[in-house]
């Protein structure tokens, strides 16, 4: 009987861990030397605490079997027994220093954020994340991109629900990468489980954080503070890529973001206004303002057949470049550039019917962003 | 003098001889038990400081 317990129960133990990796109960290793050495810590102290458990309810079980009443067992009454009471002390003592020296290490390892190879600016917004490629002039806003018609139930759910970007921060391989995290409104936090981060995004502050991630691959994470409404709508997606890959696509962006700095000069036709405006709607007001423009009051107003908006054009660009204070509406002088604002205003002043015929010129917008 | 280092020890850990414990509440004055406490703290601060400083070293 005891050699069967002998066998059993290590086996039962070792087969139920494998098991919680298996179906994503446990934490993930991860793909970074840091998310390993956390999971290696944390499995270290797992089985200390399976063995400090064993031990102190077999030893409970097995007296209050053994000593038990009916079979005439008599208590030992004495007060103290100093010598074991400082040994259930020292235990301890030496047990929690034996893991603090580990995890020390590893927690100097992931404060140090010098020395990095490229510096990546997080922003936390309600809701969605923003990423500054810090001296690279690449920036841009990560919106979810699960449809709405899924979230409501009126479409069936895709792979990726709620965990799916139009555009994923792109990392390179092999290259140690700092983050420098901060908030444009409310405390959120940025999480991506494989890389072993999670890290709250504070107004006013910068928090920093690093990896460098060994495999290519999609990463996928959620904001894990709760910050308001749409607090499960602002996932995160990273595709880490290969060192050249990368290199192609910065350039790629680098050239993009200068073909939008040049069409912020130039004279726009309604309709290209229209074309830029309607996704840019879509991925930023929409969450609020409803797609159709129709709005959530009293917190988010109608935009379709708003009056004061089509009536006063400076007031209209007002509420969107400086914000609304006091309210959800924030400021998007930083967040979108003058060609997504002047999109943007004329989209929502002729779609739904409006029909101003209003043709906002990013010139004009670049000129309000200034002042 | 050992005597009372011996019992701030035995506090600081939480365990104490009963035997002991009455000998010391038998004594009239706490002053020397006391400035012994503050010291031990002390250099038990100390020493996490230093512990502190050569893990960040």
């Amino acid at each position: 009987m005891r050699s069967l317990w002998q066998w059993l129960l290590p086996t039962c133990v070792i087969a139920g861990a494998n098991q919680a990796q298996a179906n994503g109960w446990n934490m993930p290793v991860g793909v970074t030397d840091i998310s390993r050495d956390i999971y290696g810590l944390h499995m270290t102290i797992f089985w200390v605490c399976v063995a400090i458990g064993l031990l102190v309810f077999g030893v409970m079980f097995y007296s209050l079997f053994r000593y038990r009443h009916s079979k005439g067992a008599k208590a030992a009454e004495f007060h103290e027994h100093t010598s074991v009471e400082v040994l259930w002390t020292a235990i301890p003592v030496l047990i929690l220093v034996g893991m603090a020296v580990p995890a020390t290490a590893t927690l100097k390892n992931m404060y140090d954020t010098s020395e990095a190879d490229l510096d990546v600016m997080i922003i936390g917004q309600q809701w969605r994340w923003r990423y500054e490629y810090l001296g690279e002039d690449v920036a841009f806003n990560s919106n979810m991109s699960t449809p709405w018609e899924q979230i409501r139930g009126e479409a069936a759910r895709g792979e990726h629900y709620l965990l799916e970007v139009d555009e994923p921060l792109v990392l390179p391989i092999n290259r140690k990468i700092r983050f420098l995290m901060t908030s444009d409104d409310v405390i959120h936090s940025w999480w991506v489980p494989d890389l072993a981060v999670k890290q709250d995004t504070i107004p006013g502050f910068i928090n920093e954080n690093w990896v460098q991630i060994n495999e290519p691959g999609i990463y996928r994470g959620q904001c894990a503070e709760l910050c308001g409404v749409n607090h499960g709508f602002m996932p995160i997606v990273v595709h880490a890529v290969e060192e050249d890959e990368f290199e192609i696509w910065l350039a790629e962006r680098k050239e993009a973001a200068e073909q939008e700095a040049m069409g912020v000069d130039r004279e726009w036709e309604l309709d290209e206004l229209m074309a830029r405006g309607e996704p840019v709607y879509r991925a930023i007001c929409a969450s609020c303002h409803q797609a159709e423009g129709q709005g959530a009051p009293p917190a988010f107003p109608a935009l379709a057949n708003n009056a004061q908006l089509i009536d006063d054009l400076d007031w209209h660009i007002d509420r969107i470049v400086n914000g609304v204070s006091g309210t959800a509406m924030p400021a998007f002088r930083s967040t979108l550039n003058p060609v997504e604002i002047a999109a943007v205003v004329t989209y929502t002043r002729n779609a739904w019917g409006g029909d101003t015929g209003d043709a906002v010129q990013p010139a004009s917008i670049a000129e309000k962003i200034v002042q | 003098m050992w005597s009372i280092i011996q019992s701030v020890l035995a506090a600081l850990i939480g365990v104490q001889k009963d035997r002991k414990r009455q000998q010391d509440f038998a004594s009239e004055k706490p002053l020397g038990f006391i400035v012994a406490a503050i010291l031990v703290t002390l250099i038990f601060v100390l020493i996490l400081i230093l512990v502190a400083n050569i893990a960040a070293g």
